[in-house]
């Protein structure tokens, strides 16, 4: 009893250490601008499987905390089959919350999507491989990096070009830049894109294709976010390298973005609702890189 | 991934051994491919138009429907298609070449790391087949689509394994085939 009476202090201390810990984050929950755009991020989602479904519980507590009201789809949207059963085990049942609420979600194909999701109204691609649409001073660019023809990288190049918006993001399914084991980088892909990307002033590019997350250090000012296991997980799939900002590679998770003026603020969260990365982008060309 | 393109390199010399076309040929036998493409894709319109248009919608019971439809009609109109039909001979070889142009020019580190970085496939595919369901697509790496004759947005070039082939993505349907443009 006296040992207690004399350690209390470190039990109650260890105690709230214990709590802190259990207890998910949600200090730095983004900043809920007034008139800020806010968006979740998935990918490689489309198992039906029950994580998936418990990163869609996430998502929906996120949203009634922040308001988000679209999400953009990294592609591999529905793995195996593709029946309406199908359809409703992988989409429309785990995201039900979502769509209830009015929530739009905005697809781009994966190596396991037919291209016929296109037309599947849900997705809103307008029928098309590659669309891009606009959201408050964002411009969303979504790519087929399945099939990168001249056509589509000319199109690219126009629409980029003719875009006034002071944010642009092009999010597609095989990452440029990646430090996952199992694929890596396409560097055939990234040699195509990159240049036409700094011309334009794309400032975020959002890929899936490998199932972890990764936060690849800033190139020639872009940052590059690597998001694949929104269903889908390789655990301990990631090999850091210098690249590497941020990882998290032991389960699912999704991102919140919010733009804000000339700030664009991510927060990357898991199945079980820990805050696993967070962090600010600034716009200008001489602001500081993005802060953990 | 070098062994790969070391035979895409040496079956394109051979091509160019055994009778390097000169510009005009190259030319004449570009237009013929794209006329025989353009030829399917007319079928393909005609077939069509017979169904009913389809438009974006939330029933994926009709998209799967024109799919299956769509590629019912053409294998039926297509019932003799045998490879060749549009990869003729000629052109098979103008697009091995071309093929083995894309890796000397640089870029053979990239497609052979674009290949091995899209979940390659090993499949044997027939003509008038549907690209199976369960099956990913694998990407085809963007500067040997810059190199390859441009191709309307209804038809893709696709790697199934070894082979090149030319896929109906609307219809899943493979089109034609050429055998053994990858080791």
């Amino acid at each position: 009893m006296n040992v207690f009476r004399r350690r209390r202090p470190f039990f109650l201390l260890a105690i709230l250490i214990a709590a802190a810990v259990a207890v998910p984050c949600t200090a730095q929950d983004l900043p809920l601008k007034k008139d800020s755009v806010r968006f979740a991020v998935i990918g490689d989602m489309g198992t039906g499987e029950k994580a998936q479904y418990e990163v869609a519980l996430q998502m929906e507590r996120y949203r009634e905390k922040t308001g988000f009201d679209f999400v953009t789809m990294l592609g591999d949207n529905i793995y195996g089959g593709q029946s309406p059963a199908d359809l409703k085990k992988k989409f429309e049942d785990p995201y039900k919350p979502l769509l209830d609420a009015g929530v739009k979600f905005y697809a781009s194909l994966g190596n396991h999507d037919n291209p016929n999701e296109r037309f599947y109204k849900p997705f809103n691609m307008g029928e098309k491989r590659y669309y891009h649409f606009r959201k408050g001073n964002a411009e969303f660019f979504a790519l087929d990096s399945n099939y990168m023809d001249p056509e589509q990288l000319e199109w690219l190049t126009n629409a980029l070009r003719d875009s006034n918006a002071a944010w642009k993001i092009c999010y597609f399914h095989h990452p440029l830049y990646s430090d996952g084991k199992f694929h890596g980088p396409d560097t055939d892909l990234r040699a195509r894109l990159e240049p036409i990307f700094r011309m334009y002033g794309v400032k975020v590019v959002l890929s899936g294709h490998e199932h972890l997350y990764e936060r690849i250090k800033p190139h020639n000012g872009i940052y590059y976010f690597v998001l694949g296991n929104s269903g889908e997980l390789r655990r301990n799939g990631l090999k850091p390298s210098s690249d590497t900002a941020s990882s998290f590679d032991t389960d699912r998770d999704f991102m919140m973005m919010e733009i804000a003026g000339d700030q664009l603020y991510f927060q990357t969260i898991s199945r079980t609702g820990e805050t696993v990365d967070s962090g600010v982008v600034a716009r200008q060309e001489n602001a500081a890189p993005a802060v953990p | 991934m070098r062994f790969l393109v070391a035979v895409v390199l040496i079956a394109g010399a051979l091509c160019a051994q055994t009778g390097h076309p000169a510009v005009n040929a190259d030319s004449a036998i570009i237009q013929d491919f794209e006329k025989r493409v353009a030829a399917y894709l007319q079928l393909r319109k005609n077939i069509e138009s017979n169904l009913p248009r389809l438009k974006s919608t939330p029933s994926q019971e009709k998209i799967s429907h024109h799919e299956h439809e769509l590629g019912r009609a053409i294998r039926a109109a297509r019932k003799d298609a045998r490879p060749g039909d549009i990869f003729t001979p000629e052109i098979a070889a103008e697009i091995r070449r071309l093929t083995a142009m894309a890796v000397e020019d640089g870029y053979g580190d990239h497609i052979g790391q674009s290949l091995r970085h899209a979940e390659p496939v090993q499949l044997h595919l027939e003509i008038n087949e549907s690209y199976p369901e369960r099956v990913p697509l694998q990407s085809t790496p963007p500067s040997l689509l810059a190199n390859l004759p441009a191709l309307p947005p209804e038809i893709e070039y696709r790697i199934t394994g070894r082979d090149l082939v030319l896929l109906d993505a609307k219809a899943n349907l493979i089109v034609d085939i050429i055998r053994g443009v990858f080791s």
